[in-house]
């Protein structure tokens, strides 16, 4: 027996996916926020290799004819390809897809949905615009009229594309954090750093693809980007916990609702999940594997690490939708 | 129960999916129609309005049911009857979840054996109602009037009283009697001479302090009676509450007042010790309108606060103060009888120290105290037929059993026994699910449906009763029929209220108008009734100088307000053998009981064991909206739940929201588990559970297996030796945790 | 200016007997579907045997003047209508749900046809002069109507002199429910 008063509280509310808790987003919102940060995180890689090339001797190797290498020409066609099927999920995740015309009828600066259709808007002609320059000679091979004006247009100014699209990407990246962090009513979500995270794992989810895919000759590259990302990830990790913890009542429930409590998520509790799938096997392992390769070790499965960074950048979005939904709301 | 096969003739039968299954598709549409009529906001133009009263609950408020498209999509408290004034509880908006209820019973049904197997076949109007009739008349025939008899609740049930009196059947009983009005009714008679009413006779808009034992307002939702307790506490009035549980209304009390369960007379005693013995009491009231003063001084002479405070586990200081508020407030301060007022064997008594208490601050006849509101006096045309004399005009051999209520001739549960002891052949069923109505339990509700000759059931739904019926009548619902005019409630400004119906009939259910008269029909006695229910209405309202033309517009006709109050120095001239109010009983006395109110201790709980004390949800109306969707559709109405206090559930290690089995002193395992709400609203003594859940009725697809049946661990009842009510409330249970 | 109407309601907590009558006039008043509701009702036992207090209240959308869920609705179908209450445009809703998550209140939920909805205040009912369904049927006069732009009102009366609260106020929504807290004394 507590001596402290108790409270009961009966409700006859039932509102399904509100009652007990919030539960208007699933699989979809995660797996999209999770390409979005990619999409944008390939875009900021791969526009700033190209606008940094020969620089710093740390750009891509010249394909020839103004190409770079294999590496920045995939990562930039999947860029906006990743935020288009990302962009399905979310489409798919309207209770009402048919009216999502309704996106363009208005622009809603104070809403954050309204804000990102928008700037899907500007990303997509010039991410597909610097996914054609990279790969213009394989282009100009289909020999199609309009590409060809294109890319005449365009070809001498793709420094500029890519430095336009660096921002773009950066804020692709942050908006997908964003999205979230501006619902003041959900304690966990409600937290600036959030763009800050998303956008950091997405860089360092876009390294590790790269990573994945780049010819061996330049993987070290994308491995230095990808140990560097996962440590400011760690950081700001670090500080979005923080920041949690050190708020109100509300922000620190529910921050010890994602890192501390009983609740769960397919049966583990959210902190097993966060500590040990995210923060271990996401973050620590992953950089101290690709620490030890930078340091010379042989690494019997090197793709293991960056499909490690994958797995944990795409669970912490599952977390955060998940954690942040399933906590009560703003008291 | 090897024993039960000696006697039982018939067996439960689910009403079976097979005569059902034509009408499946009609069924589920007619589920879709709890949402309304789609998206759009409704338009009060094209509404068409039908006034009516509801039938949910006995209070009968008027209701205005909304038409469009021929479908019921919205019933509102009708602005016209003076007890709804526009309001209306939750079960009266609910009346759309019974009559689209896709479970209702849809044709008539007969009872067949094939093979040794029974199962109901799907009969005619035609055949059913001549079997009845055939049946009825054959038992008639060989054993006299007095082998049959009559359960019913239900407003609609006046055409089958008028059938059964033409061949002098009157061994009617309403289960409502001996499980809740009845003690009410007849202290009342005792004590001023008159019987109590519904609404019951408290100045209530008017009081400036109410106590309240054990009587759940807010909870059970009697619509003016919770309208008038609102304006009270809006002008100021306090409530105190005697009651184990912290219920809703002693949540808006000044006192609650946790009392042992089971020591209510003790407290009442002790309340009455105060008043006396510190000369609160309106002296000259006493003295002039009342008698038995000295002989109830002599029997609470000893209850001192002290000692009641031992009894009752209530601090003597707060009786003090209770009493001297009461007193303070007098007259504008009453203590309520309340309803459902049979607790243990003694409530009549009970129900008389409250009279009693009322009567020493003398609020008899005084704004805020105790009234005594009028009836519309409805003329009736003569009948058409002269019906032979009844065999007896009161078959109870309860000596304080009513002799003036022709619809109430025999408590229930004598029934219920002269069914088992062969004494009567033949029931008919009113709306009364046997089973599960508190009357006896469950056990011997069924043994003696088993017993009978032959059963038939009127229903709308297929409860648990109609499993046991011969032949099964499906009658339509109140808002698809016309009833009896209601005069029969007692009110400020009296009143009579039409029921009409909103929508025809659906399936192939009748009005009980017209099953009652297929039936007199097949008795060979025509004219009986009117020939039309309208007519005979029609007929009865011109002799009150209205017509049903012009009822149908309001659903009612009013008369002014009364005056309700007594003037000083005028003489009561009260229907009791003194002519005054009787504090002690001449007429108790005469008969060999106590003439004043005595305590007497109630059976303790057994180790282990918790008395198990019920209640409702304010949404449900116990088996009556046991399945209604409409009603369901809201978290906490979905089951019933079984509330512990929080010491008690750590000593059974129980945790909230737990299921739990319930069992009972006698052994009983509660059927379906329930759900523990481990609770501080609760003495650690004591255990709460609602009324009318855990149905075991198949066909009823919602209220089926929801909950745990608060009636399957009623094993011990405790009859009233002076008037018949049922007690219920020594039945203790104790918690088995789910393997 | 004068005409310009501002409803919201007032709620006395002290007469509410938490019965629910307002949540089933609301779900035939609005066609609300199985399984869903506008509003609800709230009891709320503070303490320990046998000191304890409850309050009863009926909860619903609180037509913020200040709303989340109109800041956050991409497509304008959550609005401010003229007469300060919060309204849905379903023929704009895609069902995006970032009301749902925006209101601090819990207030909304997806329709199963696929957009947003929630209480109207009977938008329909005050159009015609009418109160709101929950208003009309309440058997204790615990819910009152008020166009709070009007000073004369009734039940803003009912509110001086007593403890009345909001909820969540420090969410900055400017919620239009007025809550008449039950711990006022009797006749208080």
């Amino acid at each position: 027996m507590t001596a402290t008063a108790a409270t009961e509280i009966i409700s006859t509310k039932i509102n399904p996916n509100v009652v007990p808790h919030l539960h208007i987003w699933e699989w979809q919102i995660p797996l999209y926020l999770f390409l979005g940060g990619m999409a944008g995180g390939l875009l900021v890689i791969t526009s700033i290799m190209i606008v940094l090339k020969r620089k710093f001797g740390i750009g891509p190797k010249d394909a020839g004819e103004g190409c770079p290498c294999l590496a920045i020409r995939i990562g930039s066609a999947l860029s906006p390809i990743l935020l288009a099927v990302g962009m399905i999920f979310l489409f798919l995740d309207l209770a009402h897809p048919l009216y999502v015309w309704a996106f363009y009828t208005t622009v809603q600066p104070t809403s954050p949905m309204s804000a990102g259709s928008w700037i899907l808007v500007a990303f997509f002609p010039l991410a597909v615009l610097q996914a054609m320059l990279v790969n213009k000679r394989q282009l100009r091979t289909f020999d199609v009229g309009i590409v060809h004006k294109v890319l005449d247009w365009t070809e001498g100014h793709m420094t500029i594309v890519a430095l336009v699209n660096a921002h773009i990407g950066v804020g692709i990246g942050i908006y997908t954090g964003i999205l979230l962090s501006f619902f003041s009513a959900r304690p966990l979500w409600s937290s600036s750093i959030l763009g800050m995270l998303f956008l950091v794992s997405g860089i360092s989810a876009a390294a590790a693809l790269m990573l994945l895919l780049a010819p061996e000759e330049e993987k070290p590259i994308y491995s230095m980007i990808d140990a560097n990302a996962i440590w400011i990830e760690l950081v700001t990790v670090g500080l979005f916990v923080l920041g949690g913890l050190t708020g109100s009542a509300n922000s620190s429930g529910a921050m010890m609702h994602l890192i501390g409590g009983n609740a769960v998520m397919a049966g583990i509790p959210y902190a097993y999940w966060f500590w040990g799938l995210f923060v271990g096997a996401g973050l620590l392992v992953p950089l101290l594997l690709e620490f030890l390769e930078a340091a010379g070790v042989h690494i019997k499965y090197p793709n293991v690490a960056p499909i490690m960074v994958l797995t944990g950048g795409m669970l912490l979005r599952f977390l955060i939708v998940f954690a942040g939904q399933s906590y009560h709301t703003f008291m | 129960m090897d024993h039960w096969q000696n006697f039982s003739r018939r067996d439960f039968i689910k009403i079976s999916s097979l005569f059902l299954a034509g009408s499946a598709a009609m069924s589920s549409s007619a589920g879709q129609a709890f949402s309304g009529l789609g998206q759009s906001g409704s338009d009060e133009n094209s509404d068409r309005i039908v006034y009516s009263f509801c039938e949910h609950c006995f209070w009968r408020c008027g209701i205005a049911a909304h038409v469009r498209d021929g479908k019921v999509y919205k019933i509102v408290g009708s602005e016209h009857h003076p007890l709804s004034q526009g309001k209306l509880c939750p079960r009266g908006t609910g009346g759309i979840g019974l009559l689209y209820d896709p479970d209702r019973l849809q044709h008539p049904l007969i009872r067949e054996t094939k093979g040794g197997k029974q199962y109901y076949r799907k009969a005619s109007w035609d055949e059913a109602t001549g079997m009845v009739a055939e049946k009825l008349y054959g038992i008639h025939e060989k054993y006299g009037p007095g082998a049959i008899a009559m359960l019913h609740h239900g407003f609609g049930v006046s055409f089958f009283k008028q059938m059964f009196s033409q061949i002098g059947v009157n061994k009617f009983a309403k289960p409502s009697y001996d499980l809740c009005c009845g003690p009410a009714r007849q202290a009342s008679v005792l004590t001023y001479g008159y019987p109590s009413g519904t609404p019951e006779g408290f100045d209530i808009k008017n009081s400036k302090y109410m106590i309240f034992f054990g009587t759940h307002f807010g909870e059970n939702m009697h619509n003016t009676a919770v309208q008038e307790i609102s304006e009270g506490i809006r002008r100021g009035a306090k409530i105190a509450v005697f009651d184990p549980r912290f219920s809703t209304i002693a949540g808006k009390a000044e006192h609650w007042l946790p009392i042992k369960p089971g020591t209510d007379i003790a407290m009442m005693q002790g309340l009455m010790h105060v008043l006396i013995s510190e000369n609160l009491y309106d002296r000259s009231f006493v003295q002039h309108h009342t008698v038995g003063f000295g002989e109830l001084w002599d029997s609470v002479r000893k209850m001192t606060p002290e000692k009641v405070a031992e009894i009752t586990e209530i601090p003597a200081d707060a009786i003090r103060t209770v009493a001297r508020e009461f007193a303070f407030n007098a007259p504008a301060a009453f203590v309520h009888s309340g309803r459902r007022t049979n607790w243990y064997g003694d409530a009549l008594q009970r129900i008389r120290a409250i009279h009693i208490l009322n009567a020493l601050v003398g609020n008899f006849k005084m704004p805020g105290g105790v009234v005594n509101f009028d009836k519309f006096v409805l003329k009736k045309p003569k009948t058409a037929h002269a019906h032979p004399p009844y065999e007896k005009s009161v078959y109870s051999r309860y000596p304080f059993f009513p002799d003036d209520e022709p619809s109430n001739t025999i408590a229930s549960h004598e029934i219920v026994q002269q069914a088992i002891s062969g004494e009567i052949k033949a029931l008919m069923i009113y709306g009364v699910n046997l089973p599960e109505t508190m009357t006896l339990g469950r056990e011997t509700a069924i043994e003696a449906l088993r017993k009978v000759d032959f059963m038939v059931a009127v229903d709308v739904l297929p409860a648990e009763v109609t499993g046991y019926a011969d032949v099964v009548l499906p009658e339509c619902t109140y808002l698809e029929r016309y009833d009896a005019l209601d005069a029969g409630r007692n009110f400020r400004t009296p009143f009579v209220a039409l029921r009409q119906p909103a929508v025809p009939p659906m399936y192939e259910s009748k009005p009980g108008n017209q099953i009652a008269k297929m039936i007199t029909d097949k008795w060979g006695m025509h004219g009986v009734f009117p020939a039309s229910v309208e007519a005979g209405l029609d007929k009865t309202l011109k002799m009150t100088g209205s017509s049903l033309e012009e009822i149908k517009k309001t659903g009612v006709i009013v008369r002014p307000e009364t005056d309700l109050y007594r003037k000083p120095g005028v003489a009561l001239n009260l229907k009791t053998p003194s002519g005054k109010i009787e504090l002690a009983s001449s007429r108790l006395r005469a008969a060999g009981f106590d003439a004043v109110p005595r305590y007497t201790p109630q059976p303790e709980a057994p180790a282990g064991f918790y008395r198990m004390l019920t209640g409702r949800k304010p949404m449900l109306t116990f088996g009556r909206t046991a399945n209604n969707r409409f009603l369901g559709d809201v978290a906490t109405a979905k089951e019933n739940e079984v509330w512990v206090n929080t010491e008690t559930a750590a000593k059974h290690d129980l945790n909230n929201d737990e299921y739990v089995h319930l069992k009972n002193q006698a052994g009983v395992v509660s059927e379906f588990p329930v759900k523990v709400k481990v609770t501080q609203r609760i003495r650690p003594d004591a255990v709460f559970m609602v009324h009318g859940f855990g149905h075991t009725a198949a066909k009823m697809t919602w209220a089926y297996k929801r909950g745990a049946s608060h009636n399957q661990l009623i094993s011990r009842t405790d009859i009233d030796p002076a008037m018949g009510s049922v007690g219920f409330q020594n039945n203790f249970v104790t918690f088995i945790k789910e393997a | 200016m004068a005409n310009k109407k501002n409803y919201g309601m007032v709620i006395d907590t002290r007469v509410c007997v938490g019965c629910s009558a307002c949540v089933y006039a609301c779900k035939s008043e609005n066609a609300v579907p199985e399984g869903y509701c506008r509003d609800w009702v709230v009891q709320e036992t503070k303490g320990n045997f046998p000191k304890l207090t409850m309050e009863n209240r009926s909860e619903r959308c609180q037509h913020c003047e200040n709303a989340p869920c109109v800041t956050y609705c991409p497509t304008r179908a959550s609005h401010y209508a003229e007469d300060g209450t919060v309204q849905i445009n379903r023929s704009l809703c895609t069902g995006c749900k970032a009301c749902l998550a925006a209101c601090p209140y819990d207030a909304r939920y997806i329709h199963p046809d696929g957009f947003a909805d929630k209480c109207s205040l009977c938008h329909h009912r005050i159009e015609q002069g009418l109160k709101t369904a929950c208003v009309s049927v309440c058997p204790t006069g615990s819910l009152h109507l008020v166009d709070f732009n009007d000073p004369d009102e009734e039940a803003q009366k009912l509110m001086a002199g007593r403890i009345v609260y909001r909820q969540k106020e420090h969410a900055g929504t400017g919620p239009s429910l007025f809550w008449i807290s039950a711990s006022n004394k009797p006749g208080a």
